[in-house]
């Protein structure tokens, strides 16, 4: 998972610089995609690995604000480095409160944009990460069946067996066995490591009647 | 008498040359923004282009092929800049009138790249509709460029309220026969707020401006312009909505 390679996607609509920053990244070893618009951009199918959005401000059609607003609006949190040729500070500043990474103005410092896209690559690969470990977790908590499900809500309150069978109204042998379904489906090797597991999954623990 | 009348006269061109000259430099100085990015641009392609060459010339064995094409994209990024300085020095300089033969569908390939990155700064679609087979006409290049960068920059002004989706500016070439004579026709249709009757006959007025912080000078200083090439410059409304603006020169065919 870690040698993932990352992919940089470049929209602006001047092909000079368009082509001008495919072979800067090129010449770090970044993989670059070009586009030249925001809606080729948005039906362009895109890998899941580490990436980062060069994104001019000012573009034909949809804008570049208008492009942060869509993957806002569509959960995608795909890091953002904006560029203008304007230094537009009102833009900049709609741009920076809406979560990118860095806005810099043409010409910038090959440095600044270098270092602005790694910074967004690395902010990527963290949030990729998160997002994979989410997916896989779901996909365990997935396979527990309704009742193991509530046994797991009973575990990460911290009762014990006997006390979830009285919930349950079932017996402390079943809870038992069921519990060690939960905890192998789960692939969680404490009970902590289950209720860390829950809380990313944003799973209530039990709680008991009085 | 003769000799103070031809100084008078003398002083009163240059008169209206230099204030030809600086509404230019106002024009030109309502483009700033757009002038920058067209600047800008090709900077920053270079400056990209060339850190590329520094890493590719740093490794073992450079990849000469990719350096090659970068060098070629920092000539025509270079060339591209120096474009846009060479048509703002010729609209600033100092040089006399000149009457030469000229093109208008030149001149409208002259201003473009001035004026066109204004409009699209303001989300304008810019069309041009360019009759192949115009006659020339006798001018100055440098004052029929201020005209129709005028225009340009009013119709993209003329546009602040419209409707992104609807903001358009058609630049259209044409040939009409007058009196057996041919004349060459630029028009500059906005879809803009167009212009009551009341403004219409206020139009050319000196100091008569709509735009907030416009000196008013530009409709003026270019009717004088055209009328001193023995031509003329109107306004119409369109059917639909905005304006159009006719600039009509006499041929030399």
């Amino acid at each position: 998972m870690n040698s993932d390679k990352p992919v940089v996607f470049i929209v602006d609509d001047d092909r000079d610089v368009r082509d001008s920053l495919r072979r800067l990244l090129t010449s770090v070893g970044l993989a670059a995609e070009v586009f030249d618009t925001a809606q080729a951009f948005l039906t362009a199918r895109r890998a899941d690995v580490p990436s980062c959005l060069v994104l001019d401000v000012r573009l034909p059609g949809l804008s570049g604000l208008d492009l942060q607003r869509e993957l806002a609006a569509a959960d995608i949190s795909l890091p953002i480095v904006f560029l203008t040729g304007y230094g537009d500070i009102p833009m900049s500043v709609r741009a920076m409160k809406a979560g990118a990474v860095e806005f810099l103005t043409k010409p910038f410092r090959e440095q600044d944009l270098l270092d602005a896209i790694r910074h967004a690559i690395d902010r990527d690969r963290l949030a990729l990460a998160e997002r994979r470990e989410l997916a896989e977790l779901r996909h365990r908590y997935g396979l527990l069946t309704p009742r193991e499900g509530d046994v797991m809500a009973g575990v990460i309150a911290g009762l014990l067996n006997k006390q979830i069978a009285a919930e349950l109204g079932t017996s402390e042998v079943t809870v038992k066995e069921q519990r060690g379904h939960v905890m192998q489906k789960m692939q969680a090797g404490s009970v902590a490591e289950l209720v860390r597991a829950a809380a990313r999954l944003g799973i209530a623990p039990a709680t008991r009647r009085a | 008498m003769a000799v103070e009348r031809a100084q008078a006269e003398e002083a009163l061109h240059q008169a209206q040359a230099e204030l030809a000259r600086v509404t230019r430099v106002t024009t030109l100085g309502e483009l700033t923004a757009s002038i920058a990015h067209e600047v800008n641009q090709p900077l920053a392609a270079i400056i990209a282009d060339a850190s590329a060459c520094l890493r590719w010339l740093a490794a073992e064995r450079p990849d000469l092929d990719s350096i090659r094409e970068a060098l070629d994209a920092v000539v025509k990024d270079a060339e591209r800049a120096a474009e846009v300085i060479v048509r703002i020095r010729a609209l600033l300089s100092y040089s006399p009138v000149t009457r030469e033969p000229c093109d208008l569908v030149d001149i409208v390939h002259d201003v473009l790249p001035l004026a066109g990155p204004e409009l699209r700064r303001r989300g304008i679609v810019l069309e041009t509709a360019l009759a192949p087979d115009l006659p020339r006409v006798i001018g100055d290049r440098i004052q029929l460029q201020q005209v129709l960068l005028n225009l340009l920059v009013n119709a993209g002004e003329a546009m602040r309220e419209t409707q992104p989706e609807r903001r358009r500016v058609v630049v259209r070439s044409s040939a009409e026969c007058r009196d057996g004579d041919v004349w060459a026709i630029l028009a500059v249709e906005d879809a803009g707020a167009g212009f009551r009757e009341l403004d219409e006959a206020r139009l050319f007025e000196a100091f008569y401006t709509t735009k907030p912080g416009g000196l008013g000078m530009g409709l003026s200083i270019s009717r004088s312009i055209v009328e001193r090439h023995g031509g003329q410059l109107w306004g119409t409304s369109n059917p639909g909505r905005g304006a159009t603006f006719h600039l009509a020169l006499p041929g030399t065919r």
